[in-house]
C-alpha cells in the first residue's frame, strides 16, 4: 500500500480516527513516557538531580534487591498468587459466559449481568472494609451465623488457614462478571447456524456448549490468556496491600507491594524501579514464551 | 449537505469529547491560587510586606482535619495582621510517604510541617542536603520568634546535630512546640488502662499489678469473666491504629532501644534475650486470646467504635488519647471510665527512680524552594510563634473566646460551656482551634504564657493529675543524654542498614503472630542475619566509639 493510499484510507474513516485519538494519547503519556523514567533503576536518584541529573548507580540496586533476605520469599509469594487468580481467575467469567448464554429469560440473565459487573466498580478499599465488617470474629453476620449454628467464631482475616481463599475468593467475586463481558461479546458473535446445525445433527445443550461455544470463543480466550500470564509478577497491590496483614506475612507478602512500600514508604525510589523493572522483564519474557507457544500449538497468537 | 452537518458537528463534539478527557486528566486543581505560581524560585519578595497573599500549607499529620467553614475567627486575625490567607492541605494516610511523594514529584505547599521524628524527619534532612529547600540563616535575625525557637538551646542536643546543625552553616528547618519552660514539659502518659467497672467486677486493683506475670494474670481474668457488650465479647487489651501502642509493655523487658552489653558497649535491644522474651510474650497474650487480633491492621474508627461500645477492657496509648475516644461511652456509662493499671516495673530501673522522659517538640517547618513567597511564609510563622500568636491559635480571638485578667488568659464561659458540650471538637475547629495552626506556633508556652490550658474541663485535669500520681510516683527526668539511635546514622554503613532497621517493627508484629516460639525466633534471627549482612556490626561499633566517656540513654519510656 502507497503511502498516499493509507493516508486517504485514513481520512476516508477520520472520525473513527478521532475516537481513537483519545486513548492513543493515554497510552503514550502513561505506558511509553513513563519509560523514561526507567533510568531512575541504575542512577541514585536525588530530588534535585531528578530522572537525569542524579548519579550513575549501574546494578547496585539489582543488587540490594537479591541480597535481600526475603526476595525469594517475595517472588514466591506473588507467582504463587498470582498462580491462583489466573487459573481460577481466568476460568470463572468463561463458566459465568457460557452459563448466561444459556440462559433464556431475558430479564433474569440481564439482572445477573449487572449484579455481577457491578462489584469491578467498587474500589478495594470498599471490598476489604466490608470484608473486615462480614467477617470479624467480634460481631460479624457470618461469624454469628456461624455461632448460631454451634460452631466456634472464626478468624477469616489475617490467618494463614483462610487467606488464599480469601485473596482469590474476593478476587474472582469482583472481576467475574467485567471479565466476562468481552466472552460474552465473542459468544453473540458465533454464527447462529453452527447452534442450529448442531440442534439437526442431535446435538443437547451439553454438546452444543462443548462443540460449538468453546471453540467459538477459543481465539480469544487465548489471546486473554496470553495477557494475563504477563501480570504473572504481579499480584494486585491494592488487594494485597488492605489484605495482608502481620500473620499472614510469610505467603502474603508480594513484589507490588514491596515496591510501593520501598519507593514511597521508605523514599528508596531507585531500588523500587530496579525492583519493578525486574518485574516487567520477567512479565516481558513470559509473555513472548507464551504466546510463541500459543501460536505453535494453536495458531493464535498475539504477535 | 445534512449529511456533512452532521459529519461536521460529529467532528466537533470528538473533539470537545476528547479535550474534556485530556482536562480532567490534568493535575491542576483548578482553584487558579493554589500552588501554580513558583515563578520567583524561591527568592525572597521584600517589597511584598503585608501584601495579600494566600499560602498552601501542608500540615503532615495523618487525620488531621480543619474547619467545616471557608475562614474561621482565628484565620480572620491572621489574615488582619499578616494579610495571608491559608490554604489548608491536610495529610490522610502515611506521614512518610507524603514527604517522600511531595519532593519526588515536585508537588509542593508553600509552608510545610510535620512530625520531628521518624521517617518524616529523615524525608525532610533528605529533602535540606538536596537543596530542595529554602535556607533561613540569612533570614532569621529579622524573625526573632523563629529564631529563638531553634536556637541551639532549645532543641534536644542529639537532635540539633542531626537535624538542624548538619548543613555547614545553613539553616533549613523550623522546630515547634518543644517546652519553653520545665513547667510547659508534657508527660502523655503513656501506659496501659483499665476501664474501672471491669477491674471492679474481676475484683482486681489495677494498682496491684506490677510484674509482667501480674499483668498477664490480670488480663486473662478478665477473658475468663466472659464478659459482653452489646451482645459481643469483651476483648482484655486493645489500641488504636496499626497497633498503636499496643507494644509498650516493652520496658518491663529493656530499658530503651539500646542496652548496655555489660561491658560499657552498646547493643540494639533486637539483639537481645530481652527482645525475644518480649516477643514471646505477646506472642502468648495473642495466642490465648488475650490481645485483640485485629489491633495491627485496624484503622483508627474502627479502633474508635470498639471503644464507643464498651468492648475493650484495657487499652494501651497515651492518656488524652483515651480519655478523648472513651468520652462517648463514659458519659453514657458513669463509672466506665478508664484508669492506669501500675505503675508497672521497668526492666534496669531502680524503684525509686523518676520515669526518663524524652521531653520535645513535635514539629518540623520548612519552606520548599518551590514556596511562592518565601517571605509571607516567614512573616505567617514568625506571628504564629510570637506570645499573641501562640494565645490566638490555642484559645481563639481574644475577647471573642477568652479575656486576659489580672495577666492571665480566661475562658469566656459561653465558649467553655460550647466547647465542652461538644464531643467532636467539630465547633472548636470550626472556630480556628486545632486546625494545624498549633503545630507552627513555636515554642510551647502552655503554662507559662497561657496560664495552663484553659478550654481543657475540670474532669478531664482531674483524670490527668491522678494518672499521673499513680504511674509517676517518683516523679518524672527528662532525658539530656545521648541517644545511640541519633549517633548509629552517621555510620558510613546507615544507607544499607535502615532499609534492615526500619523493618523491626514490622518483623515483631509477624514473630507474635508466629505459629511457634520457635517459628517467632526464626523471624527474629532471619531479619538480625539481614542487618548483619547489611553493616550493623560496623554501624554499632561506630556508635560506641563515637559514645565512648559520653552520657547516653539506657533507660525511656514512651512519651
Amino acid at each position: 500500500m502507497t503511502q498516499s493510499v493509507l493516508w486517504k484510507r485514513i481520512w476516508r474513516h477520520k472520525l473513527l480516527y478521532v475516537f481513537m485519538l483519545p486513548g492513543i494519547i493515554w497510552f503514550f503519556l502513561f505506558s511509553y513516557v513513563p519509560l523514561f523514567g526507567i533510568q531512575v533503576a541504575f542512577r541514585d536518584f536525588k530530588f534535585s538531580g531528578g530522572f537525569t541529573g542524579s548519579p550513575w548507580a549501574g546494578w547496585k540496586y539489582f543488587e540490594q534487591f537479591f541480597s535481600y533476605y526475603q526476595s525469594l520469599d517475595l517472588i514466591r509469594n506473588t507467582i504463587i498468587i498470582s498462580l491462583m487468580k489466573l487459573l481460577i481467575g481466568f476460568t470463572m467469567p468463561i463458566l459465568l459466559a457460557i452459563l448466561l448464554n444459556e440462559v433464556r429469560n431475558v430479564k433474569f440473565k440481564k439482572t445477573v449481568q449487572t449484579l455481577s459487573y457491578l462489584p469491578y466498580f467498587v474500589s478495594w478499599i470498599v471490598v476489604v472494609t466490608l470484608m473486615q465488617r462480614i467477617l470479624t470474629p467480634y460481631g460479624g453476620p457470618l461469624n454469628d451465623f456461624l455461632s448460631s449454628l454451634g460452631m466456634e467464631p472464626i478468624q477469616f482475616l489475617n490467618n494463614t488457614t483462610w487467606f488464599y481463599q480469601i485473596i482469590v475468593g474476593s478476587d474472582i467475586w469482583k472481576n467475574i462478571g467485567w471479565n466476562s463481558i468481552i466472552y460474552m461479546a465473542a459468544i453473540a458473535g458465533i454464527d447462529q447456524q453452527l447452534y442450529e446445525a448442531a440442534k439437526i445433527d442431535g446435538a443437547g445443550r451439553l454438546r452444543q456448549m462443548w462443540h460449538v461455544t468453546l471453540p467459538g470463543i477459543r481465539n480469544i480466550a487465548v489471546i486473554l490468556f496470553i495477557l494475563s500470564v504477563g501480570s504473572l509478577m504481579s499480584a494486585g497491590y491494592e488487594q494485597l496491600l488492605l489484605l495482608n496483614g502481620p500473620a499472614t506475612s510469610a505467603i502474603g507478602s508480594v513484589l507490588d507491594v514491596h515496591v510501593i512500600s520501598a519507593g514511597i514508604g521508605e523514599g528508596r525510589l531507585s531500588y523500587a524501579a530496579a525492583v519493578g523493572l525486574f518485574q516487567s522483564i520477567i512479565a516481558l519474557i513470559l509473555i513472548v514464551t507464551v504466546n510463541r507457544i500459543a501460536r505453535k500449538v494453536s495458531d493464535v497468537s498475539l504477535f | 449537505m445534512k449529511n456533512k452537518r452532521v459529519k461536521s458537528t460529529s467532528l466537533f463534539l470528538a473533539v470537545v469529547l476528547m479535550a474534556g478527557a485530556l482536562f480532567g486528566c490534568s493535575s491542576n486543581n483548578g482553584d487558579g491560587k493554589g500552588n501554580t505560581s513558583s515563578n520567583n524560585g524561591g527568592t525572597t519578595n521584600s517589597g511584598n510586606a503585608n501584601k495579600e497573599v494566600t499560602l498552601k500549607v501542608l500540615h503532615n499529620w495523618n487525620g488531621s482535619t480543619g474547619s467545616d467553614v471557608d475562614m474561621t475567627a482565628v484565620e480572620k486575625v491572621i489574615k488582619e495582621k499578616t494579610g495571608i490567607t491559608i490554604q489548608w492541605e491536610y495529610t490522610k494516610g502515611s506521614e512518610v510517604e507524603k514527604v517522600n511523594t511531595i519532593f519526588a514529584t515536585q508537588d509542593m505547599p508553600d509552608i510545610y510541617t510535620g512530625p520531628a521524628w521518624g521517617g518524616e524527619l529523615d524525608g525532610i534532612i533528605k529533602a535540606a542536603k538536596e537543596d530542595q529547600l529554602v535556607d533561613l540563616s540569612d533570614k532569621l535575625d529579622k524573625y526573632p520568634n523563629l529564631a529563638k525557637a531553634i536556637a541551639e538551646e532549645n532543641v534536644p542536643p542529639a537532635l540539633y546535630e542531626k537535624a538542624f546543625n548538619a548543613y555547614g552553616g545553613k539553616q533549613f528547618l523550623l522546630y515547634q512546640n518543644h517546652p519553653a519552660t520545665p513547667e510547659d514539659a508534657m508527660d502523655w502518659l503513656y501506659g496501659f488502662y483499665v476501664r474501672k467497672d471491669i477491674a471492679e467486677k474481676i475484683g482486681v486493683d489495677p494498682q496491684s499489678v506490677h510484674t509482667k506475670d501480674e499483668l498477664y494474670s490480670f488480663l486473662k481474668k478478665i477473658k475468663d469473666a466472659g464478659l459482653s457488650e452489646n451482645g459481643m465479647p469483651v476483648i482484655p487489651l486493645g489500641g488504636f491504629h496499626d497497633g498503636w501502642a499496643v507494644g509498650i509493655a516493652n520496658t518491663m523487658f529493656y530499658g530503651s532501644g539500646y542496652i548496655d552489653k555489660g561491658d560499657g558497649t552498646l547493643e540494639n535491644s533486637f539483639f537481645t534475650k530481652a527482645y525475644e522474651d518480649y516477643t514471646l510474650y505477646y506472642r502468648k497474650l495473642l495466642a490465648e486470646g488475650l490481645l485483640d487480633p485485629e489491633a495491627f491492621t485496624q484503622t483508627d474508627p474502627i479502633a474508635n467504635e470498639k471503644i464507643k461500645q464498651g468492648r475493650i477492657a484495657v487499652l494501651a496509648a497515651h492518656y488524652p488519647a483515651i480519655l478523648d475516644a472513651s468520652k462517648d461511652y463514659v458519659k453514657a456509662h458513669p463509672g466506665s471510665d478508664y484508669v492506669p493499671v501500675g505503675p508497672l516495673e521497668r526492666a534496669g530501673a531502680a524503684a525509686d527512680r523518676p520515669v526518663d522522659l524524652g521531653i520535645q517538640g513535635n514539629n518540623v517547618t520548612v519552606i520548599p524552594k518551590k514556596s511562592k513567597n518565601v517571605d509571607a511564609a516567614l512573616r505567617l510563622l514568625d506571628y504564629l510563634a510570637s506570645d499573641e500568636g501562640f494565645l490566638l491559635v490555642r484559645y481563639g480571638v481574644q475577647g471573642v473566646h477568652w479575656d486576659m485578667e489580672n495577666g492571665k488568659p480566661v475562658a469566656k464561659k459561653e465558649w467553655f460551656d460550647k466547647f465542652t458540650e461538644d464531643t467532636t471538637g467539630k465547633l472548636r475547629k470550626n472556630e480556628g482551634i486545632s486546625i494545624g495552626l498549633e503545630s507552627m506556633s513555636g515554642q510551647d508556652r502552655i503554662n507559662s504564657v497561657g496560664g495552663g490550658d484553659i478550654w481543657a474541663d475540670q474532669e478531664r485535669l482531674a483524670a490527668m493529675d491522678n494518672a499521673r500520681k499513680i504511674l509517676r510516683p517518683n516523679g518524672i527526668s527528662v532525658i539530656s543524654a545521648y541517644n545511640a539511635g541519633d549517633v548509629i546514622m552517621k555510620s558510613d554503613k546507615w544507607e544499607t542498614l535502615k532499609p534492615s532497621m526500619d523493618k523491626i517493627g514490622d518483623v515483631w508484629k509477624v514473630a507474635i503472630f508466629a505459629k511457634s516460639d520457635e517459628a517467632a525466633l526464626k523471624v527474629i534471627n532471619d531479619l538480625r542475619g539481614q542487618m548483619n549482612k547489611t553493616g550493623y556490626q560496623e554501624a554499632i561499633q561506630f556508635t560506641n566509639e563515637n559514645l565512648k566517656g559520653k552520657e547516653v540513654v539506657l533507660l525511656q519510656m514512651p512519651n
